[in-house]
């Protein structure tokens, strides 16, 4: 893929006034307030915020985890708010990737299992070039065939990327990926992220407290009460560490 | 900590409904047993004096073993001596015969639904008429009104009636009922009753009384007339007061309804048994779950034994209200058991449910008991849980080593099988055989439940690999989910097994019995048609009028009849009463080949002659010439000769009597069985054999037109109706055992709810990465499949190894051959397959409903 012609491209996900209610009347509490934003293909974006900003919520409803309460959102040309609960589970199988904080594998699977478990819920062999070339990017080719409890939580957290690649999906969630790990094992799964986008295309999107975690991100999308208060390309440690100070984070 | 474990009780309340539920079915049928037997009995009580008939002093022959209907007759010159003695206002003689059947209007023979076709002479003291009169001339009789109004009997009507001798017609004159002059006490007989004279003559014991009632004066001393006629009748009699007769027929009622007792607690025992299992089962599992919140309990202070009785208490909590349940269910079974008793002609007046003190403690002992025993060993294991494991992201129990699992459960399981082993080859009393048989029987199962897990996870594996092969992801999953856990899919799989094995058990004995049965049959049998009563209801074997035999005899087309009659307990042998088949025995050989090793069954003095099985006669230390003691039911003793010895028990049983001397010690005249040749001329054509047989059929079917309750077959249909008969009975027995499977089936909904519950996070996590709700239910389903299975196989497998040993140790007159009924067990293997998948659609809806968003959250 080259940047060009990306560019031309539908955006691999955006919302359109998506508003996330939680509770009524008196408790009533606005998640999401009417949010519009675009995350362009071949991008890592990362969304930052204080606790209970929403940001959370929104990568839920991105993804098709959650519903929005008004407004659309879209993965590639198609509206969430329309689909079954059915239609939902196939979009997640066949167009989204997920990466977790923690317990993002099958513990009953071995690592290539858990990578290839998407297709062979979908019953389709998937691409076993790419399947290949994504394995080998983990570094993991030697492990593939060891289940989760033996491999290091950075493994696991690789696997996990991996499995997110595997299935060539529109976009790839991440939800707070590193948030449980140290900050070598951070690098290291953050930089098998950069080069999925760098080398091969993918759209990333990580929500992230960690101002080091989102400077390896395309652009950040900081977010305070639901609404997308500012947005900052190429961010550097400081840089973000400076905006989330101005936010009162 | 009780705050804490109420709170883990009210949060997980399918979970405590579904073991409680568990604890409640055994404890229900231990109350519904014993407050049902406790009930009838006590109402029997009240009718017990009623029911011994109005008389002070009873009169009859000693006896010293046997039934009271192979007690000696009173002759009647003792009877008329009775009337002259000092303080006797009236003396009242008494006959009673076994198998007197009333045909009704649509010529139907009338079968009591549970006990016996009695017949008596009317006795006013304890025959209420309810309609009409007494019969007091010949050809006259009268009729319980249970049997009347069940039937349309009506009075002025003629029926014939099925006696022991011969069958008669009777103009009904009366109605009446039985022990209490409102309603009718019926324990399911029939009853028919004579004048005197027409009962002796009817019953064929015209040489005398079955017992003679007397009542004594207004002012006489009962004891002292006691006395007096002791004097009179002489030894070979007993006097006996309205008391003892009455405790003997409590006593008589109490075995009938120790039948119920005993087949309750089984079924209770049974269910308390695979309760255990799952009990023990759950708190293993919900410790494992709390091992974090265990762990920081103890970071924060809680001492071990605090951790322990935190588990302990939740069963105890399990079992209070499962007692409490139990006891409230129970006495709804024992209401509608009885509802069904009197459905099927067990009739007693209506009384109230008695919850003995007795019953209430066993309750409490075995509701508490069962779950609190069954909590010890997770107690045990909650106690050991270090606070670092609040620490750890996988903490999990330890696992007992594979080598300690193996020696521990298999010396438990060998010495359950040395328990049955003794207790199959050992006589001991029959309550000892059944306590050894119950006791190694449980600990062959917990012995084989602790060694299980051992390799639940290679037979778990292998069994998924179909589903892994075929079923996609949800196939890979379940197998994965199956043997991720041995000792869960094993003590769930342990549940499983015990019915299993029950059925497995009964299903290779009853296949034995019928291969035995065949193998006699073809190659023992050669007699041409089979004659006996057809078999109804729950009563005893029944009889028929010898007549029938005569007259089946007396046919141009039949060449020889042999009679059969048999008696439990009919003669005893150095102390010993042994059952006792009495038969022609000059055309035996015609008919049975027993394998005779020495001497010849067709004797010359057939009134002297005992053939025995090679079995007694070894354990006697006789042969062929020597001669035995035997001492008959009605008291007397006989010099008997062994003629022959047999090898072939399946028909005779051990000992072999002549008809000639049967009629000379026992009153019963009815036939138990015969059995008939077709004549064969020498010399004869095919065709001249074909004729004979055909007609011979419908010269013995015109015979037996006159005596409905007979029944003829050739061999082919006999063999078939008792290969039936055999089926329909082992089938019974399966169906009844089958009710513990679905105590196990509560058992794996529980675990597979739990086991659910504790995958939450990956539930949620593979319902992100895409997997549809029904490929999710999908791995459940395979999931419970494979522990089914697995269930399945270890009991198809134990019920066939202890069905085989069964085989084996019963006697030969029973079991010769060891038959394995292997569509059977493949049959029981498929419905254990189908009961786990139904025991996974709870679950796996509950999985499916699962919201995403909180499952990935759950901790």
């Amino acid at each position: 893929m080259n940047s060009t012609a990306t560019q031309t491209l539908a955006p691999a996900a955006q919302a359109r006034a998506a508003t996330k209610i939680y509770g009524s009347g008196d408790t009533e509490v606005r998640a999401l307030d009417a949010i519009d934003a675009v995350f362009q293909q071949g991008k890592f974006t990362a969304i930052m915020g204080p606790s209970g900003s929403g940001k959370s919520t929104l990568m839920h409803c991105m993804a098709g985890l959650d519903t929005v309460s008004s407004g659309q959102v879209f993965i590639g040309d198609t509206d969430l708010t329309t689909l079954s609960e059915k239609d939902l589970t196939l979009l997640r199988r066949d167009s989204v990737g997920f990466v977790f904080q923690a317990f993002n594998l099958v513990p009953t699977l071995t690592a290539m299992e858990n990578i290839t478990l998407p297709m062979d819920l979908a019953g389709s062999k998937g691409d076993s070039d790419w399947i290949d070339s994504v394995v080998s990017a983990t570094g993991l080719t030697e492990r593939v065939k060891h289940r989760p409890n033996e491999l290091s939580g950075g493994q696991q957290q690789r696997v996990a990327v991996a499995r997110a690649l595997a299935g060539k999906p529109q976009i790839i969630f991440a939800d707070e990926p590193t948030g449980n790990v140290d900050s070598n094992t951070a690098a290291e799964i953050l930089g098998f992220m950069r080069r999925a986008v760098d080398e091969l295309g993918q759209t990333i999107v990580m929500v992230t407290h960690d101002a080091v975690a989102a400077s390896y991100a395309d652009r950040v999308v900081f977010l305070v009460d639901g609404k997308i208060v500012d947005e900052l390309a190429d961010p550097t440690p400081q840089t973000v560490r400076d905006q989330m100070t101005s936010l009162g984070a | 900590m009780l705050k804490l474990t109420l709170r883990s009780l009210i949060d997980k309340k399918l979970r405590f409904a579904l073991t409680t539920l568990v604890v409640v079915i055994g404890v229900m049928f231990v109350v519904g047993s014993f407050t049902l037997t406790d009930s009838l009995r006590a109402t029997f009580a009240d009718l017990a004096d009623e029911i011994a008939g109005g008389a002070d002093l009873t009169v009859r022959a000693d006896q010293d073993f046997g039934s009271d209907f192979n007690r000696a007759a009173v002759p009647p010159e003792i009877a008329e001596q009775l009337e002259s003695v000092d303080g006797v206002t009236r003396v009242r003689p008494d006959v009673a015969a076994l198998n007197v059947t009333v045909v009704d209007a649509a010529g139907e023979a009338i079968r009591p639904s549970f006990g016996p076709a009695l017949g008596f002479s009317f006795n006013p003291e304890a025959f209420f008429l309810s309609e009409g009169r007494a019969p007091d001339a010949a050809g006259e009789f009268a009729a319980d009104s249970a049997t009347a109004a069940d039937n349309d009997l009506r009075i002025g009507g003629v029926y014939a009636i099925n006696g022991p001798l011969f069958a008669e017609p009777f103009e009904l004159v009366g109605v009446f009922n039985f022990g209490d002059p409102d309603s009718h006490t019926g324990l399911g007989q029939t009853m028919a009753a004579f004048e005197l004279r027409e009962a002796q003559r009817f019953f064929g014991a015209e040489d005398g009384y079955e017992s003679v009632a007397v009542v004594v004066s207004p002012g006489a001393d009962a004891a002292e007339v006691q006395a007096r006629i002791e004097a009179v009748v002489g030894s070979g009699f007993r006097v006996v007061t309205t008391e003892v007769e009455a405790r003997e027929q409590q006593a008589d009622f109490d075995k009938i309804v120790g039948v119920f007792n005993t087949v309750l607690l089984v079924f209770a025992f049974i269910a308390v048994f695979v309760s255990a299992f799952i009990i023990n089962n759950t708190f293993q599992i919900i410790v494992g779950q709390r091992v974090r919140e265990i762990g920081l309990l103890r970071a924060v202070g809680a001492t071990p034994s605090q951790v322990s009785r935190s588990v302990v208490g939740e069963s105890v909590i399990v079992g209070a209200v499962s007692t409490v349940s139990g006891i409230g269910l129970g006495l709804v079974l024992a209401q509608v058991l009885r509802a069904v008793l009197e459905l099927v002609g067990f009739a007693l007046p209506a009384g109230p449910l008695l919850l003995r003190p007795r019953t209430v403690v066993l309750a409490v002992a075995v509701g508490m008991g069962v779950t609190v025993v069954s909590s010890i060993s997770p107690a045990v294991r909650a106690r050991r849980v270090s606070p670092v494991a609040a620490l750890n992201q996988d903490s999990r129990l330890g696992a007992a080593g594979l080598q300690r699992r193996l020696m521990a459960g298999g010396s438990v399981t060998a010495a359950g099988v040395t328990a049955l082993a003794v207790g199959m080859t050992v006589e001991f009393a029959t309550a000892t055989t059944f306590m050894l048989l119950g006791l190694g029987a449980v600990l062959a199962f917990v012995g084989i439940n602790i060694v299980s897990p051992a390799f639940a996870a290679p037979v778990a594996s292998v069994l998924g690999g179909p589903p892994s092969a075929l079923g996609g992801i949800p196939g890979r999953l379940g197998r994965g989910n199956a043997a991720r856990n041995p000792r869960r899919t094993a003590s769930t799989a342990g549940a499983l097994m015990i019915g299993l094995a029950l059925m497995g058990l009964a299903a290779v004995v009853g296949e034995s019995l019928k291969k035995t049965f065949v193998d006699v049959f073809d190659n023992a049998v050669e007699s041409d048609y089979f004659i006996q009563a057809s078999v109804s209801g729950f009563g005893p074997p029944p009889g028929f009028p010898a007549q029938a035999a005569d007259e089946i005899e007396a046919l141009d087309e039949i060449e020889s009849v042999m009679r059969f009659q048999f008696s439990f307990d009919g003669l005893s042998v150095d102390g010993v009463p042994r059952d006792i088949v009495a038969a022609d025995l000059a055309v035996a050989d015609d008919h049975i080949d027993a394998r005779v090793s020495s001497g010849s069954i067709a004797a010359s003095d057939p009134l002297t002659a005992l053939a025995l099985h090679s079995d007694s006669a070894g354990d006697l230390g006789v042969g062929v010439g020597d001669t035995v003691e035997a001492t008959f039911a009605n008291n007397r003793t006989e010099t008997l000769t062994v003629v022959a010895v047999y090898e072939d028990a399946a028909v005779y049983g051990n000992w072999l009597i002549d008809g000639t001397l049967w009629d000379r010690h026992f009153n019963r005249n009815d036939l138990s069985f015969a059995s008939a040749l077709i004549t064969d001329p020498p010399g004869a054509s095919a065709a001249v054999r074909e004729a004979l047989a055909r007609d011979s059929r419908a010269s013995v079917e015109e015979v037996l037109e006159r005596y409905p309750t007979v029944e003829v077959e050739d061999q082919a249909e006999f063999r078939q109706s008792q290969e039936s008969q055999i089926t329909s009975f082992i089938r019974v027995v399966e169906v009844l055992i089958g009710l513990s499977f679905v105590i196990a089936l509560i058992g794996i909904v529980n675990t597979l709810s739990l086991s659910v519950l504790e995958r939450t996070r990956e539930i949620g996590l593979l319902r992100s990465v895409g997997m549809t709700r029904n490929q999710l239910r999908r791995s459940i389903y395979w999931e419970a499949l494979i522990v089914a299975v697995f269930g399945g196989m270890l009991g198809v497998s134990v019920g066939a190894v202890f069905g085989a040993a069964a085989s084996l140790a019963l006697p030969e007159s029973f079991v010769q051959t060891l038959a394995v009924p292997w569509l059977d067990l493949l049959v029981f293997l498929a419905i254990s397959a189908v009961a786990g998948l139904l025991a996974a659609i709870l679950p796996a809806l509950r999985a499916g409903r699962m919201n995403i968003l909180q499952a990935i959250a759950h901790e």
